[in-house]
């Protein structure tokens, strides 16, 4: 299989990866008519498949779970998901032959063994679904001409697809169409019915391509997500015990710290953040995160780069073939790290000090969101889908950190996002030994505005805010952000 | 002669602007049990907290405990919360009907073993409260599986294990059937005997033989009365004339508005509720009782739209087979529903205006903008509510009664054909419930269907004519009544 992107022209590479429009509410207006009386399957029943299968059933629709025949007379945990919840399972050859609409949920990895044994069974017509291009635009994976292929990927885990549907909400959708594979020109209406199916449609959808959504979902997920959320985690946790900070209270501060305050830049930008911070601690976070921009520029050019040429594709499929080798040796050193070993100290540390005590962290997720949202930009990638996989994903991410530090989330991303992931760390810890040399305590540990009178100068902070306040991350975040209103706050520690 | 147990003096809380408490007076001699009351919102909770520091105050508040034995004391609020295994709160109602095989919560068995080991305890200690409140059937159930009921009760065997100095609980009976009730006060008598003091905030008349004191809380001072018969608990509602859309039937829905055939539910091996057979026709008004954990609020979730196992059952609603094509919100717009659970899960943003506009759109939270003709049905059922002058105010800053008029408003402001009320009063004291049960008696008058979970047999709505008894999961034949409601 050849790398579908690479066998475009460079005019068709262009026009897809620009692809990007944002739908409101009122793009929906034929509800779930598309797919109303249609067979649909989905095949896989973990947290994403069981969800979004439940909430299709909720809108009216009829829907039923393929497994694998092992995974059905085993009474595995999909087994129960999907039968507990009263869904008719089946075998492929069971069920997928009178299928109308095929859901694949399985994780990456399974693909390509997935949509082999699928298609063959498919009907004539019949419509394909995926919630990751992957396999489609890296993989190259040739669907079969007569088929329908869409995706629709909710930005968020599946538990919280469930609960947003269920408060009468959703979660922002990405949806698109391959080109190849549209025989009927069904495609788009199917996608958004699916979508309006799992509630998708209430809080902001981008409607985008294949080329567009893997090309800028490895990027920020490389990058600003994971990858320097991890590195910025683990040098800030080694310079407070270096510096003498309670490990303790070091290990708290990293784990929860990073969740409130990209909580801040959830609701309101990058600018929103920083506004948490006294005068003199923005003026401080700005500078050091411009450092930090100009230190980083390379790496995250470089990151981009190798996703765009199929370099880093392939070097990961090389690993996949070699039994996961490097990626089970970087997992198991990042559980080996002093930060992940030590626990959170008993220690209260309330709202407002995760940001005075950790301005550092506040010019490193700056740092990173602008970075990774210019440098996808200038690939071609449009800036509202650059603002969903860089800036609208840090809080999810962080999220899970907070929960049981960097082994949870590189647990709970996929496999793709986690070998890009350690990638990264490896390539930026180095990058940073020298500005790490440079960082007190005032950044990271204590109070930035201990000892200090709260004075700066006038002309110089209208010029921060000015820069932070139009950089097109902020203008373009402040469009969607209206249409997400209603995301509902997460609850700290 | 030793010092009062608890001296206080001058005693003033203020919330922003609001004061709640003003130069309160209290001497709480050693050997007293006390119950105080006063109506909703009269500053109740205010003095607990205080008297635990768990909120600022000014004045002087003394506690005379002894420094060898902890913890010295303990307030248990009428609200419980449970977080996941990974120290969420982010829960949504519907949640203990979604089954998935990550185990998020800890188990009952789990939860006390937890907190055994957080407070020092012996876990031995809890079983016989465990099986004083009737709850040792529930030991491996997950928390999120729980019914409100039974949460309450996992949060008084808690309580009631760690064995205070001074225990004060706030509205101790909510949610409890009657047995359990009496179970309680006969738990709370066993803890007062070895030397726990205790402090029962409740206008409810069936106290423990101990409470040999009582109090109200009026004008933001605590006053001496000589029984609890004395307590002041609201000043009775002036009534108003129902809104004319209300007046209105609602849109006319086939003669019989639930059908349910052998119906089972189960979650792995655990039956929850049993070949269950039931028809609700068109202005039907049931009452459904049964003990804490019975299946009432899973019997209700079937038809809400609520439960995914009604896919697959014979459930018939509003004249359609369910799981025929229908979205649960086809099925909501013809139901006002209000729970526990919905109310314990509440969006917290939500304002009283936003709250009972919600109501339109079924969505807990509001993402829709109402029309104009929506947005003056609100104001004239907020006039008729007397929550006016409150709608901008967050739902979660009210007293406890206003809330539940602001979610009765929410269930009745799309005037649908069916209200499913369960345990509607939780909470609320008599004079409270006697006030909505009646608003409730009136907005039925026009046709409406009513299904009412109550716990307390002389808190009904008049109009109930139809009884449908739960034990276990299995409906009760209707020549057993008589016994039954001794036990409901």
């Amino acid at each position: 299989m050849a790398n579908y992107f690479n066998t475009l022209s460079l005019r068709e590479q262009l026009t897809q990866l620009g692809q990007a429009e944002f739908l409101d509410a009122s793009a929906f207006t034929d509800g779930v008519e598309a797919l109303k009386g249609k067979k649909i399957v989905i095949v896989g029943a973990g947290a994403q498949g069981l969800n979004q299968g439940l909430n299709l059933r909720d809108s009216g629709l009829d829907v039923s779970y393929a497994l694998r025949k092992e995974a059905i007379e085993q009474k595995r945990d999909s087994w129960k998901n999907a039968t507990d919840n009263n869904f008719t399972v089946g075998t492929y050859e069971e069920l997928i032959p009178s299928a109308d609409l095929v859901i694949n949920l399985t994780p990456d990895k399974q693909h390509t063994n997935v949509v082999n044994a699928v298609q063959p069974l498919m009907k004539e017509g019949a419509t394909l679904s995926y919630s990751h291009g992957f396999n489609i635009v890296e993989e190259g994976l040739q669907v079969r001409k007569d088929l329908t292929v869409i995706m629709v990927a909710p930005k968020s885990p599946g538990s919280e697809v469930r609960a947003e549907f269920l408060r009468g909400f959703g979660v922002p959708t990405l949806i698109a169409v391959h080109p190849e594979n549209d025989p009927q020109g069904k495609g788009w209406a199917e996608a958004k019915a699916y979508c309006v199916g799992t509630g998708g449609h209430k809080a902001g959808v981008l409607k985008s391509s294949f080329v567009a959504e893997v090309k800028s979902d490895l990027m920020g997920e490389q990058t600003i997500l994971c990858g320097l959320l991890q590195t910025g985690s683990i040098l800030s946790f080694d310079k407070m015990v270096e510096k003498g900070i309670d490990a303790g209270y070091a290990s708290k501060l990293v784990q929860y710290g990073v969740e409130v305050i990209t909580e801040a830049l959830k609701h309101g930008g990058v600018s929103g953040m920083l506004d948490r911070l006294s005068n003199p601690a923005k003026v401080k976070a700005f500078e050091l995160s411009e450092e930090l921009k100009d230190i980083m520029r390379p790496l995250f050019e470089k990151h981009q780069d190798d996703i765009m040429s199929g370099e880093f594709s392939k070097t990961m499929m090389e690993d996949w073939a070699n039994d996961d080798v490097n990626l089970l040796k970087w997992r198991a050193e990042t559980g080996e790290t002093a930060f992940e070993k030590t626990p959170a100290g008993d220690v209260q540390i309330n709202e407002q000090e995760y940001f005075d005590n950790y301005t550092l962290m506040v010019a490193f997720v700056r740092a990173g969101v602008e970075l990774a949202f210019e440098v996808m930009v200038e690939a071609g990638i449009k800036p509202e889908s650059a603002y969903y996989e860089s800036l609208h994903e840090t809080p999810l991410i962080a999220n899970t950190i907070a929960r049981k530090k960097l082994f949870e989330m590189n647990r709970v991303i996929s496999d793709t996002a986690e070998y890009g992931c350690y990638l990264f760390d490896q390539a930026c810890k180095p990058l940073l030994t020298d500005f790490m040399r440079t960082v007190e305590t005032d950044v990271v540990g204590k109070n930035f505005n201990d000892g200090k009178d709260g004075a700066v100068d006038n002309s110089k902070l209208v010029s921060i805010n000015e820069k932070l306040r139009n950089h097109p991350v902020e203008v373009v975040g402040r469009e969607l952000r209206k249409a997400m209103k209603a995301m509902k706050t997460i609850k700290t520690a | 002669m030793s010092k009062p147990l608890v001296h206080i003096q001058d005693l003033c809380v203020r919330y922003g602007a609001k004061t709640v408490l003003q130069d309160l007076a209290w001497t709480y001699e050693r050997g007293t049990h006390w119950a105080i009351g006063g109506e909703s919102g009269s500053g109740k909770t205010t003095l607990a907290r205080a008297l635990a520091n768990q909120i600022p105050y000014q004045g002087s508040i003394e506690l005379n405990l002894s420094s060898d034995k902890s913890p010295s004391v303990l307030y248990v609020p009428n609200w419980y919360q449970f977080t996941n295994l990974e120290g969420d709160r982010n829960f949504y109602y519907q949640q203990r009907y979604n089954t998935h095989q990550g185990r998020d919560t800890r188990t009952v068995a789990g939860e006390l073993a937890h907190f055994a080991e957080q407070e020092n305890q012996a876990l031995a200690e809890a079983l016989p409260l465990v099986q004083a409140l009737g709850f040792e059937q529930q030991m491996d159930s997950q928390l999120i599986e729980l019914s409100s009921g039974e949460h309450k009760k996992l949060q008084l065997v808690k309580a009631l294990w760690s064995n205070p100095q001074l225990l004060i609980i706030d509205e101790p009976y909510t949610g409890l059937d009657k047995a359990s009730r009496k179970s309680l006060n006969d738990c709370i008598d066993s803890l007062a005997e070895q030397g726990t003091q205790v402090i029962l905030l409740t206008n409810d008349t069936n106290l423990p033989q101990c409470i040999n004191a009582f109090a109200m809380v009026q004008a933001g001072q605590l006053q001496e009365v000589a029984s609890p018969d004395d307590f002041i608990v609201a000043k009775p509602r002036q009534s108003r004339a129902l809104p004319e859309f209300l007046k209105a039937a609602p849109e006319a829905t086939s003669e019989q508005i639930i059908q349910l055939t052998n119906i089972h539910v189960r979650y792995g091996d655990k039956t929850v509720l049993e070949d269950i057979s039931w028809t609700v026709n068109r202005g039907d008004k049931w009452v459904i009782q049964g003990a804490n954990g019975s299946g009432k609020s899973t019997l209700l979730s079937l038809i809400n739209g609520d439960h995914p196992q009604a896919y697959g059952l014979d459930i018939r609603l509003f004249g359609n087979q369910r799981g025929s094509g229908e979205s649960i919100w086809d099925i909501k717009q013809k139901i006002g529903l209000i729970s526990p659970e919905m109310h314990w899960y509440f969006d917290q943003t939500a304002t009283v205006w936003h709250t009972v506009t919600s109501g339109f759109f079924d969505s807990i939270g509001l993402y829709t903008e109402a029309s104009f003709q929506q947005k003056k049905q609100v104001d004239e059922l907020l006039h008729f509510f007397d929550l006016y002058t409150v709608k901008s105010e967050l739902l979660s800053t009210l007293p406890l009664g206003k809330q539940r008029l602001a979610l009765l408003a929410r269930t009745v402001i799309k005037n649908p054909p069916l209200l499913v009320l369960d345990e509607p009063c939780q909470g609320l004291d008599q004079t409270q419930t006697q006030y909505f049960n009646d608003v409730v008696d009136e907005l039925c008058q026009h046709g409406k269907t009513l299904l009412y979970v109550g716990h307390y047999e002389s808190q009904l709505p008049k109009s109930i004519d139809h009884r449908l008894v739960l034990e276990k999961g299995k409906i009760v034949k209707p020549q057993q009544k008589h016994i039954l409601e001794e036990r409901v």
